[in-house]
């Protein structure tokens, strides 16, 4: 039996930002207001346990924006599972999401 | 940028060597992007990348991370030794103004007295080593842990003078007050290291464990645990680590192997 997923509300919030958000280091920075120093080791965290994984972005598609590649991260099955108790943990974090993406 | 690209490269160094590159390109390029909004943020967004870097250089798998060959207790006790000789022989040879420990007042000799601050100074750290480190050393089998006892008592005696004649002999760079806080810092990190080294070690051989494995996930922690898994390299047994405290594992347990599995570690 799999007890139910517990992150803390930092990395709630960090899970919520990369599956709302473009997934990207800086955007989530962006939308969690954390900084750096949280932001990035708290991403470690989450995919060395499964919940996220990453991706570099094409270099064609970088060329074509004239930037450099950018890595990418993505909700694995075990991540959204995570989130979604995660939410009903923290009842806020689904409103934040909402807020966020309205601003945008 | 050359300040900000600086500063990347220097976070980058504590970055395991097979993750840097990589490390350093995620980290150049969301400062690409992180600059295209504003100069005022990329400074603090810079100085992260070092809590970044420590986060990688601290759960990096031990393979990944330089360390001196200390695997086996008499090469561990063996270097301490020959550390702390070193630091007695330039003593002895480039005695500091005031390295002879001499107080008229009290009826001891100097080296006791020596040895008075020594150990008051090593005290000193004790309650900063308690509210930094946890003290529990886990749940190993009572009948296998007496030379553990020994080894980690050798390795606190070896300590002890090594960082006192150690912070002694920055005389030439520091005064009498830098020394002393370079002993209560040191003491709490020599402390500090005995406890972790001890935690690492098979109670049979007393050898660093090795082959470390993630065990479980995150998301299952009432009835499993999730952490690591380390192995003796002489086959003795494992050692479960929980990255959180289980009801199934509160702590770190040692799980001994008997004969039987010694076909395995061949």
């Amino acid at each position: 039996m799999a007890a139910e997923p517990k992150l803390s509300h930092t990395a709630a919030m960090i899970l919520q930002a990369i599956h709302t958000g473009d997934g990207y280091g800086f955007s989530v920075m962006e939308m969690t207001g954390l900084p750096s120093g949280t932001v990035y080791p708290a991403i470690r965290r989450l995919e060395r346990d499964g919940l996220i994984r990453s991706q570099w972005e094409r270099q064609s598609i970088a060329d074509a924006g004239q930037r450099p590649p950018r890595k990418y991260y993505k909700l694995t099955r075990p991540g959204q599972a995570t989130l979604e108790a995660s939410e009903r943990r923290y009842p806020l974090l689904a409103k934040l999401a909402r807020m966020e993406v309205e601003q945008s | 940028m050359r300040l900000h690209l600086a500063i990347l490269r220097s976070a980058a160094w504590l970055v395991p060597d097979e993750r840097r590159a990589e490390w350093l390109a995620e980290w150049s390029a969301e400062l690409w992007h992180v600059r295209q909004c504003g100069e005022r943020r990329t400074m603090g967004f810079c100085l992260g990348s070092f809590r970044d870097a420590f986060w990688l250089r601290r759960n990096s798998p031990p393979e990944a991370q330089p360390r001196p060959r200390l695997e086996s207790p008499a090469r561990c006790l063996g270097l301490l030794g020959v550390a702390v000789a070193v630091c007695v022989l330039f003593a002895l040879r480039f005695p500091g103004p005031d390295f002879r420990f001499h107080s008229p007042g009290l009826p001891l000799p100097p080296i006791w007295q020596a040895l008075l601050v020594m150990l008051f100074l090593a005290l000193l750290g004790l309650p900063v080593l308690v509210a930094t480190t946890s003290l529990r050393l886990g749940e190993y089998p009572a009948s296998r842990c007496g030379w553990r006892w020994v080894f980690f008592a050798c390795k606190i005696a070896l300590v002890l003078p090594l960082v006192f004649l150690g912070a002694l002999d920055l005389w030439p760079i520091a005064g009498p007050a830098m020394r002393a806080y370079c002993m209560a810092v040191g003491y709490v990190i020599a402390f500090r290291w005995a406890l972790i080294d001890q935690r690492q070690r098979c109670p049979e051989c007393l050898r660093l464990l090795a082959h470390p494995a993630r065990i479980g996930r995150i998301t299952e922690t009432f009835l499993q645990w999730y952490g690591t898994e380390l192995a003796c390299p002489k086959g003795h047994g494992l050692l479960h680590v929980p990255e959180t405290p289980a009801i199934s594992l509160p702590t770190q347990r040692w799980v001994h192997l008997d004969r039987s599995w010694s076909g395995l570690f061949l």
